[in-house]
């Protein structure tokens, strides 16, 4: 606990922190400023301001094609993801909880092997032959499940811990409920905040996800990130626009995502 | 007992799906990778490594992954203390916005974000020519290693910020009004009592962004178009470009990355057991 | 003159007074407590004391000279913290040395003094632990070493044994109480726990929201409370409004009586009827809960033999000695 007294601390201290701020803003700003410039070339300020990048790029069906793309890759790998974890979370924090100490080093891995890494044998492995995914989406829900892993992972597990799952499921139990039953009628109700607000950051992380999706599957299946690459060359307005709207709506998913956090209590 | 027993077994079935994807996803392809990183074409054996340090090459590629990623953790760490110290010092709205705004810019990262650079501070950006007609430089080149350092610590800062915030939680106040009272002035706080407390949290933060820096690939092909020379553009030239594929070798190079993640890693650990015992 | 003189001492927080206009003087090697309930002010008031929360308005004199313009640093005071404060990436040595160093000693004076002050308290072996390694009452011990090492003039502890448990506080109280004696320290201790404050001080300031209510030594803050705050905070004093005063003594009561339980003898007759309710055994004590006159009352007997157990329901007799009643406001 700390007094905060004002005074010329506390001077240092804001000047600091709208230092930072204004770090932190000054690309968004320039682009978000780009986004909206009837032209801005060699010069200090844009010429105009006009909306009509933003219309010309929301009427762009290749744009559509890849949010929408996007959007359903994410949304696989963590339908993918709830699918594969939930079921062994429980396991593992009920049957088995000397296994959290083996999984807390698994989830290690998707952190410390870089995607650049993982491409190289992905790409050989899954490049052609029985299980060739290469250039499809499927290969690119499989790996973010794995990008997904440690945030699920960790946030659900805190959840777990927080609601005591031994003591829930044995009093269920006890009051004549299967295994089954006690799993979806008391714990998972108590998890839905704490699984709602890991799915929307772990779907911002993923949305913004370049590596996997440029090197294992490119212009095949475009998502957001690997068509505003193959944009590059096209007007800067034109991309500013395309930054600032992608931006946008994972400045939602975030907010949604803080708003639902401070709701917890 | 018996039902205990099968039960057990039941819920062990449950880990198989998951196991199953995750080592198609993740084991498999680091499998592959590390031991094709020792197949050559003659062969079984170090050529591929050998090949990657007799190149000068490739010894830069290295050599400059470990530059900017030092830099960049370096600058972004500092920003990140001198930033998260005063956060926590500064009234509730204010800190909880620029916090919010923190965590929210720490998404800006890869493609998006060096577009944004470009448009700042590229040869015709409005940085570059704000900067220029002050008389501050000469000229900016942001498709240099400077400028790379540059636009690498932009996205160290709000991860840095995200992990020290939550660290000087270990400093207590009393510690500060104790050594007030027996004489200390800030300086003498910092450097005998504050820093040392926080050095594991220091050293862990900077060698997450020291990881973080090596590994990214995302920002540095987006600005360069891949025409930069840095470990993580090599490795996917040789996988994924237009010229000559060499997945072995580009195995070896992978496992370097990964040898040198490793190795700081180790470092860092190191370095904790050497620092004052942590209590508790 | 006084040593320690607070003078007009101003408070307040975002608004809220902590406290208004507090005056009191402290004379030198005075053991002083603060005593009170949690909130009343009195850690604001050490605090305030040692800098490390400014004042609104006033003056704090030690030995003439004001504190107030003064930073910690300056002030030259010790203190020692509810949660003993050392630093946990130093040994015990290199604890109690820390103020030595930031004054500048050389190397060898400090190590002659650390080891005569951890002598005083008991710790010379534990010199090279680290803070980690050692037990509450150990870390206390450091903690109180470290603050006199440095020989300050005013020496303040804000409850520094209620993280403690019971048998190793009352052993800390002693230690520490003799300490001073041995140094002639002037000391200000804060508690809220009224045995402490009546065994340790030669004085007893007994505050309540922000004020001075009474000050004074053990005995006339215990046998004559000034009010009904103090008299319920220490003790355990019955307290009567006017009305039940009045029936119990059976003459016109104009004010709120307080009556310490161990004032009222119990006994098989005499003239004040009354019938046992309850009773609790305290060890050395039984407290008996009566009821005389509709009146409820409190009274302890020392437990010297069988016959002072009265069972439930029995009829007894009071007797209450009328220099112990106090008139409260």
């Amino acid at each position: 606990m700390s007094r905060a007294e004002p005074g010329t601390g506390g001077l240092y201290h804001r000047l600091v922190v709208y230092l930072l701020f204004i770090i932190l803003l000054l690309p968004l700003a320039g682009t978000l400023l780009y986004s909206l410039a009837t032209s801005w070339s060699a010069s200090l300020l844009p010429s105009g301001l006009t909306f009509k990048w933003y219309l010309a790029l929301w009427s762009d069906p290749r744009f559509l094609t890849a949010f929408a793309q996007s959007l359903l890759v994410c949304v696989g790998a963590l339908l993918l993801s709830v699918l594969l974890i939930l079921p062994l979370l429980f396991v593992v924090h009920y049957h088995f909880p000397r296994l959290d100490a083996l999984m807390n080093i698994l989830i290690l891995l998707p952190f410390a092997v870089p995607p650049v890494v993982s491409s190289v044998g992905l790409l050989q492995l899954y490049g052609s032959g029985p299980m060739a995914m290469v250039g499809t989406p499927w290969i690119l829900i499989g790996c973010y499940f794995t990008v997904a892993l440690p945030f699920m992972y960790r946030a659900i597990t805190n959840n777990l811990q927080a609601i005591n799952l031994r003591d829930l499921m044995d009093a269920a139990q006890l009051l004549g409920a299967s295994t089954f039953q006690a799993a979806f009628l008391v714990v998972l109700p108590n998890l839905r905040k704490g699984l709602l607000v890991a799915l929307l950051l772990s779907f911002s992380f993923l949305f913004g996800e370049f590596v996997f999706a440029n090197l294992l599957v490119g212009t095949r299946y475009e998502t957001l990130q690997v068509y505003l690459n193959n944009m590059r060359n096209s007007s800067g307005h034109f991309n500013s626009a395309l930054v600032i709207s992608y931006f946008l709506f994972v400045l939602v998913l975030t907010w949604a995502a803080n708003r639902l956090n401070k709701d917890k209590s | 007992m018996n039902s205990i027993k099968r039960s057990k077994w039941l819920a062990a079935l449950f880990l198989l799906p998951f196991a199953l994807f995750f080592i198609i996803f993740q084991i498999a392809p680091l499998a592959w990778v590390a031991i094709h990183s020792l197949q050559a074409e003659s062969g079984w054996g170090l050529a591929n490594f050998s090949k990657v340090f007799q190149s000068r090459f490739y010894r830069q590629a290295i050599q400059h992954s470990l530059e900017i990623s030092f830099w960049s953790s370096l600058f972004g760490i500092v920003i990140a203390i001198l930033g998260s110290y005063s956060l926590r010092k500064v009234d509730s709205r204010l800190r909880d916005f620029v916090n919010a705004f923190a965590n929210m810019t720490s998404n800006f990262s890869g493609v998006p974000l060096a577009f944004a650079f470009i448009i700042l501070l590229g040869f015709n950006g409005a940085l570059t020519m704000l900067l220029k007609q002050a008389g501050i430089i000469e000229d900016f080149n942001l498709y240099s290693k400077a400028g790379l350092i540059i636009l690498y610590t932009y996205f160290q800062i709000p991860l840095g910020v995200l992990l020290l915030y939550p660290a000087f939680d270990a400093l207590r106040d009393d510690w500060r009004e104790s050594a007030e009272l027996l004489g200390a002035n800030a300086w003498q706080y910092w450097r005998h009592i504050g820093l040392p407390v926080m050095t594991p949290a220091l050293l862990g933060t900077f060698v997450i962004l020291l990881a973080n820096a090596l590994g990214a690939y995302a920002t540095v092909y987006a600005l360069t178009t891949g025409n930069f020379n840095v470990l993580p553009i090599r490795i996917a030239a040789l996988v994924a470009g237009d010229i000559s594929l060499d997945p072995n070798l580009a195995s070896a190079l992978a496992m370097i990355l990964v040898g040198l993640m490793t190795l700081v890693t180790v470092v860092h650990q190191w370095l904790l057991k050497r620092s004052y015992h942590v209590a508790r | 003159m006084s040593f320690v003189s607070v003078q007009n001492l101003q408070k307040s927080y975002g608004g809220s007074p902590v406290f208004n206009d507090i005056n009191c003087q402290i004379q030198r090697g005075e053991f002083v407590t603060l005593l009170g309930p949690s909130g009343c002010g009195k850690s604001t008031l050490l605090r305030c004391i040692a800098g490390l929360t400014a004042v609104d308005s006033g003056k704090i004199l030690l030995d003439g000279s004001d504190l107030v313009p003064l930073s910690p640093q300056k002030r030259g005071i010790g203190m020692v913290f509810q949660s003993y404060a050392l630093f946990p990436n130093m040994t015990v040595e290199q604890n109690v040395a820390f103020g030595l160093r930031m004054q500048k000693v050389n190397a060898d004076d400090s190590r002659a003094r650390v080891r005569e002050v951890l002598q005083l308290v008991e710790l010379q072996d534990f010199a090279s632990r680290y803070p980690h390694q050692l037990s509450g009452g150990q870390c206390q011990r450091v903690a109180l070493a470290r603050s006199l090492v440095t020989r300050p003039r005013l020496l303040l502890l804000d409850e520094p044994l209620s993280a403690l448990d019971a048998r190793i506080r009352k052993h800390l109280r002693e230690q520490i109480r003799q300490i001073q004696r041995e140094l002639g320290l002037t000391t200000i201790f804060v508690t809220h726990d009224q045995e402490e404050a009546l065994t340790m001080s030669d004085r007893i300031f007994l505050m309540n929201q922000g004020r001075i209510v009474q000050s004074g030594d053990a005995e006339a803050l215990y046998t004559a409370p000034v009010d009904a705050f103090a008299a319920g905070f220490i003790g355990n004093y019955n307290l009567l409004d006017a009305v039940s005063a009045s029936r119990l003594l059976q003459r016109p009561v104009n004010s709120r009586l307080a009556i310490r339980p161990e004032a009222i003898a119990l006994s098989l007759n005499g003239e004040l009827e009354a019938q046992v309710r309850s009773h609790s055994l305290l060890g050395n004590v039984i407290r008996y809960r009566v009821e005389a006159r509709g009146v409820e009352l409190l009274v302890d007997v020392l437990n010297r033999s069988s016959a002072d157990l009265h069972p439930d329901g029995q009829r007894v007799f009071l007797s209450i000695d009328p220099t112990a009643l106090c008139e409260v406001a």
